[in-house]
């Protein structure tokens, strides 16, 4: 097939789009087409957020699909993530959760519509944002135990002294996995998700250029087969908009699993 | 090759998740009142399962 053998190159270019460009400066000091998008996306969270303040204290009870929206999406994460996980000191937390996930959720929903990128789409953003949850919530066990009674927590008590080093250090470990599998997992997702919505757009366009060339059975068929691939590339981006959503479900969840897990034991 | 690696890689996550759905399914239909709690643990379930994967997909493009 001919349209197949031009997919390498365009593939490539495909990739190299998703790569850090700066619009602004270089790469080390300026400004990268992800962390555009992610400026406007707080832009957004921004506007949406004051407008919303607005248009609920005008009157007492919430009206109009806006507010009722937003107060819906606010309430998922204060009942679904906060009080479920966190029980009783869920008052404590609600902000920094519900910052994580508002921030997380309008940037994968910036990022699907086309043309835009995710500014979680790149490894530094996520990395960022795991660091955060992972500096607060050591911050959290060390004003609950203190340094050296959090360093001790993290093996559990009562076990023979060996074994409680063994377990101390496979603690150890996975708490700073956690690091990484909150910044990967986020990245993966947007990254991988746009890669083959990315790639199915491309397949779509070759299977359709020989039609724009000339007229005939076999530029016919490879159309037919162009509708194909848009039609799939319509599911991949239905599944991406649950990706989007449940991403930031998943990542602001586990944040507060963490905390939760500093929080609970006596 | 390395793609063929990422393609075995992925038979165990993709075993994992489907462990976890059937799991939750199955428990679903027997007590359909535990619905709610129940998505949490399996959405929870399945990250961590995913994670694994996602972590091939790395080692993958970066190897390539």
């Amino acid at each position: 097939m001919d349209a197949l053998s031009k997919l390498p190159d365009a593939m490539n270019e495909l990739l190299d789009g998703f790569m850090s460009h700066a619009i602004v400066g270089d790469t080390t000091v300026g400004l990268t087409q992800y962390i555009f998008w992610m400026c406007v996306a707080i832009a957004l969270l921004l506007i949406v957020m004051f407008v919303f303040k607005k248009k609920q204290a005008q009157s007492l009870v919430p009206q109009g699909f806006f507010v009722n929206g937003v107060e819906y999406v606010v309430e998922f994460a204060r009942d679904d993530m906060c009080k479920s996980i966190l029980g009783d000191t869920w008052k404590k937390h609600f902000p920094f959760i519900a910052t994580l996930f508002f921030f997380i959720l309008f940037n994968n929903i910036v990022g699907i519509i086309p043309g835009c990128h995710p500014g979680t789409g790149t490894i530094g953003v996520t990395a960022a944002l795991a660091l955060c949850s992972f500096v607060y919530f050591i911050a959290v066990g060390i004003k609950r135990k203190g340094v050296w009674g959090y360093i001790k927590s993290l093996a559990p008590e009562g076990l023979a002294l060996p074994m409680r080093i063994m377990v101390w250090v496979i603690e150890l470990f996975s708490t700073f996995l956690r690091l990484i599998t909150l910044a990967v997992r986020l990245f993966c997702n947007m990254f991988a998700g746009h890669v083959v919505m990315g790639t199915f757009a491309i397949l779509a366009s070759l299977f359709f250029e020989p039609l724009l060339q000339g007229f005939s059975a076999a530029a016919l068929g490879s159309a037919g087969a162009s509708i194909f691939w848009v039609l799939i590339l319509i599911v991949i981006y239905l599944v991406e908009i649950l990706v989007a959503v449940i991403q930031a479900y998943v990542f602001t969840l586990l944040s507060a699993v963490y905390i939760q897990l500093v929080e609970q034991d006596e | 090759m390395g793609v063929i690696g990422y393609g075995l890689g992925v038979i165990g996550a993709a075993i994992g998740i489907g462990l976890a759905a059937y799991g939750a399914t199955t428990s679903m239909a027997r007590q359909p009142e535990v619905q709610g709690r129940l998505f949490t643990v399996f959405i929870l379930a399945s990250a961590f399962v995913e994670a694994l994967a996602l972590i091939g997909f790395v080692v993958t493009l970066m190897s390539a």
